[in-house]
């Protein structure tokens, strides 16, 4: 025999030609080589043999024979496995929609919660140089307090980006509001002083003009669209004139795209150059001031670790000689990363912050979707039965166990799709309450195949968390036990059940004790005596020129009957202003200079226009007593401080004055209603901060629209060039209290949604229980029983589970809200009162969920019931 | 019938299947085509004209007997059908036709 022909050719040949042929063409090739071999010789017939091969690459030989019969792919079995499921879901209607619903809102709460995360965590990090950017930070210890602050000296900037090479550009940034005016419009708007770089380094969007010049030229104003509309009514402004307080003449060299919600910057609608800023009279160019933001671009690749080392005396270097101790005087870069989540100022560190909120929500976010997803988990375990039958005789047909996790699976995904759908248009239908609530501007992004594709995972990963568990025990049923229908005895996969609820209800009750403590505690606040009457109080800024006829104004005001009092000040007493340290008194020591003022100015009727009570001496009264632009008001806990024993007279230095008490204020609340209060002056009109806001305390004769209506007409008398601005005390009170509100009322949305989620799943299990036990409960009645003890019977076991959750989620309520108490130094005990409240509450809504299915199927007829058998 | 399905090489082909039945298959018929035509042939071209005719029903075919040559694998016998018979002697009286119009003379010219 001789040689074979070469294997290579055959295995060439074997793989392209079809598998029906490859018989009689490998035999055909074979036979002939054989007989080249005996005619030809070997090394011939090998050649030819190769030719021979590649003659066979035609279609006719490559193409595969057709199959006879279809194979059975996986896509048949999904589709049966589909309709199985949808005719399962329209059977059911009932429980299919309470899993779906639940799912739903589940799915729709956390993906808002989601939402708002992802806007926080892009917050000011979206610049194409983030990564490069920091803003500049100021360190110091005063009399052995730790301080950081933002703000740093003017002359900073321009030092870092000469002196240090690594520095790529420093620019200074001060916010300002100033009033514009083109033709008839004016308007007093929110902008800033900015170095020309400013826009290169955040490079937001702009509509038309130079990034490079637009804030390089002397008088040319960089303004967004929105502003630029209300102006001058186009978008197009470029080139258009305004005029600022009625002074200079700016052109407009470039427009803004208005700016994304998500920057520190988003209040902005204008800049200025900054060769036009001008320091007010209390502020200075020198480095003693700080009033400034300083933010810095490094080189790439630069470490700013190091740079961080190399400039962190510059500020100190600079103030040997002028401030007593330099030596805890420090700068520091921040990096632009950390600015809005880890920017909180705790012993002068920059510590977590506002991140504490973005995990704490993401925590919330997440057991909101758990709790969902065990409704169905219990729903689809509990209802197993009725599916198996089905399986057993998949399996006697021979499904694999694999094949049928798969098949419940993927019914679950059909499931999670439905109730993605339905969580969408939820989240459509809320998305502008939910902002309002949180005071954002988030939007789905429905344009965009990322948020496709997220909503496509999300929906994936809740589909597979809920339906993974309850395939994975449907798919274990023993053919051989339901075919002969042994039932599994409700007990046995009860217990993983109740486990399961009481998880879900712990979460419900730690979200209630939330909510009460939360609440209790804004009320605790709010009914706070703040010490001054804050309704019908009104206060005015002076802008232009009212401060020059503020004495008419004043006098025109109550003669017109607007107004019983009116006194100037140097802030609304709403809002601390100021602080003071490096007061002495007689008596006071060395320790005393670093006590902590609050620090107020008014000229005359202070107590008279802000209510405030007086306890000695008399009100500051600079008509009636000349002196007393350096008489000074001081409030109860400033005595207790100051140790005074008579303090009508006392002469106190500070601010370069020598200022003389004249009388007692009973103490108010300047600062947070949530902290102690701290020692008061109230000064005369001596001290170098001016006294440019007007207090007026409305004529309570009137309504508060007449008032306003003859205060606009002075104002205009006097000030024609400014609108009539002016602000509310008991608004501006009221504003202190928003932080906490919009955490209460968060806090007590999703309490709800946890709650409607976890009574879906209850009630689902609840009729359930009742329609397992229907024998039962038809025995029962035949033999007596009433239907308050049948309800009793079929409630008992969930109230039991609640008192189960309370003994678990109690304690971690009661933590979680002595930590968040803890940053209120005004603040409430949490008490028994909450935690009765809370088992009542949760015992009733229980009740109320289970007591239905409960009341119906104790009203039953027996006969009926037991009439099947 | 159209005559414009039968290339002339499937011609050759069904014709050497005809001449070497019963038993005709792919290496025979490549054989018998290299020696009668003195070009080289191979089974591939064969097999595939093969094909064609018997899917246009010149032909049909089983599988025969397994040899050592070929490895233990069958062979595929193809036998003309009917129909194929009859394509064959068209195909030839039509010739025949030609050939005898071509006066006698020129017939010796050529040779």
């Amino acid at each position: 025999m001789p040689n074979n022909p070469p294997p290579l050719a055959d295995r060439l040949l074997t793989w392209f030609c079809a598998p029906h042929l490859r018989e009689e063409v490998l035999g055909d090739l074979h036979e002939r080589y054989i007989l080249r071999v005996q005619q030809r010789g070997e090394v011939r017939a090998r050649r030819h043999y190769w030719l021979d091969v590649l003659a066979y690459i035609r279609p006719e030989f490559i193409r595969r024979q057709p199959q006879e019969y279809p194979k059975p792919t996986n896509t048949t079995m999904l589709r049966n496995y589909l309709k199985i499921a949808w005719r399962n879901l329209i059977r059911e209607k009932g429980y299919a929609s309470l899993n779906m619903a639940g799912l739903a809102v589940g799915m729709a709460a956390s993906t808002l919660i989601f939402l708002w995360i992802q806007s926080e965590l892009t917050f000011d990090r979206f610049y194409s140089k983030t990564d490069r950017l920091f803003q500049v930070y100021n360190q110091d210890v005063f009399g052995g307090n730790p301080a950081v602050w933002g703000t740093t000296p003017l002359p900073l900037a321009p030092t870092l980006k000469q002196n240090y090479p690594d520095v790529e550009e420093a620019i200074r940034y001060r916010p300002t509001t100033l009033l514009l005016t083109a033709d008839d419009r004016k308007l007093n708007v929110d902008g800033a002083y900015a170095d020309p770089t400013f826009l290169n380094i955040f490079d937001f969007a702009l509509l038309s003009g130079n990034r490079e010049k637009v804030l390089a030229g002397a008088n040319g104003i960089v303004i967004t669209k929105s502003l630029a509309e209300k102006l001058f009514g186009t978008s197009d402004a470029v080139g258009k004139t305004l005029q600022i307080d009625h002074k200079d003449s700016f052109s407009v060299s470039g427009v803004l795209d208005d700016l994304p919600d998500n920057t520190q910057f988003n209040k902005l609608s204008f800049l200025l150059p900054w060769t036009y800023f001008v320091p007010p009279g209390w502020d200075s160019d020198g480095w003693g001031s700080n009033n400034n933001y300083t933010y810095v671009l490094l080189k790439e690749k630069v470490n700013s670790i190091a740079v961080n080392e190399k400039i962190k005396h510059v500020t100190a270097e600079k103030l040997k000689g002028v401030i007593d101790d330099v030596s805890h005087r420090q700068i520091f870069l921040h990096p632009a990363s950390k600015w809005h989540l880890y920017s909180r100022e705790e012993n002068g560190q920059l510590v977590d912050g506002k991140i504490v909120n973005v995990r704490l929500f993401g925590l919330v976010a997440g057991l909101i979707l758990l709790v969902a997803a065990v409704n169905f988990i219990n729903l689809t375990t509990a209802r197993s039965e009725k599916r198996a039958k089905e399986v057993g005789i998949r399996k006697v047909v021979g499904a694999q166990k694999q094949s049928l996790v798969f098949q419940f699976i993927s019914e679950s995904l059909l499931l999670a799709f439905l109730a993605g759908l339905l969580a969408l248009l939820i989240v459509v239908l809320f998305i502008p309450t939910f902002n309002d609530l949180i005071d954002k501007q988030l939007s789905l992004a429905l344009g965009s195949i990322g948020f496709w594709l997220a909503a496509l995972a999300f929906v994936l990963f809740t589909g597979l968390l809920a339906g993974s568990y309850p395939a994975f025990v449907l798919a274990n049923f023993q053919p051989g036990k339901v075919m002969k229908g042994v039932r599994h005895s409700v007990n046995s996969v009860f217990s993983l059940r109740k486990g399961l609820v009481i998880a879900q209800f712990s979460f419900a009750i730690v979200l209630i004790i939330g909510t009460l403590v939360i609440k209790d505690q804004i009320q605790y606040a709010q009914s706070r005596d703040n010490g001054y009457d804050q309704n019908n109080l009104l206060f005015i800024y002076m802008r232009g020129d009212l401060a020059n006829h503020y004495g008419s104004f004043q006098q025109e005001l109550i003669q017109a009957g607007a107004a019983v009092s009116v006194g100037k000040s140097i802030g609304s007493i709403t809002n601390l202003n100021s602080r003071q340290w490096g007061l002495s008194w007689p008596g006071s020591t060395k320790a005393d200079k670093d006590v902590e003022f609050d620090r107020f100015g008014a000229d005359k009727d202070f107590l008279k226009t802000t209510g405030t009570k007086l306890i000695a001496g008399r009100d500051i009264d600079v008509q009636n007593y000349p002196t007393d632009s350096t008489a000074v008001l001081l409030n109860e806990t400033a005595v207790k401080t100051m140790h005074l024993e008579n303090p009508i007279g006392t002469t106190i230095h500070f601010d370069s004055h020598d200022w003389h008490v004249v009388g007692i204020v009973k103490d108010f609340i300047f600062a947070s209603p949530y902290d102690p209060i701290n020692p008061v002056v109230v000064h005369g009109p001596a001290g170098s901060l001016p006294l440019s806001w007007v207090s007026v305390r409305l004529n309570p004769a009137n309504t508060t629209a007449q008032n306003l209506a003859m205060a606009e007409t002075l104002a205009k008398k006097y000030n024609p060039g400014y609108p009539f601005e002016y602000i509310f005390a008991d608004e501006s009170y009221k504003a202190k209290f928003a932080d906490e509100q919009r955490t209460g009322s968060l806090i007590s949305l999703f309490m709800g949604l946890t709650i409607i989620i976890a009574c879906l799943g209850l009630f689902g299990l609840a009729a359930y229980t009742a329609q397992q036990r229907t024998k039962e409960i038809g025995v029962r009645k035949v033999l007596g029983a009433t239907v308050t003890s049948i309800v009793g019977l079929l409630t008992k076991e969930f109230i039991q589970l609640i008192g189960m959750a309370f003994v678990i989620g109690a304690p971690i309520g009661w933590y979680l809200m002595e930590k968040w108490l803890q940053d209120y130094s005004y603040r409430i005990g949490i008490g028994g009162g909450i935690f009765l409240v809370t088992l009542a509450s949760a015992i009733l809504i229980v009740t109320l969920t289970v007591s239905f299915q409960a009341i119906k199927a104790a009203l039953m007829n027996p006969v009926k019931s037991l009439r099947s058998e | 019938m159209r005559r414009s399905d039968l290339g002339e090489f499937e011609e050759v082909v069904l014709l050497a299947v005809a001449a070497l039945s019963p038993g005709a298959y792919s290496v025979l018929i490549a054989e018998e085509l290299e020696r009668e035509t003195g070009n080289s042939v191979s089974t591939g071209a064969v097999h595939a004209a093969l094909q064609r005719l018997e899917q246009k029903g010149y032909l049909r075919s089983e599988l025969g007997e397994a040899t050592a040559e070929r490895g233990g694998r069958r062979k595929r016998l193809f036998t003309v059908t009917a129909l194929g018979g009859r394509v064959l002697s068209e195909v030839r009286a039509v010739r025949n036709r030609l050939w005898d119009r071509i006066i006698p003379n020129i017939r010796l010219e050529w040779s």
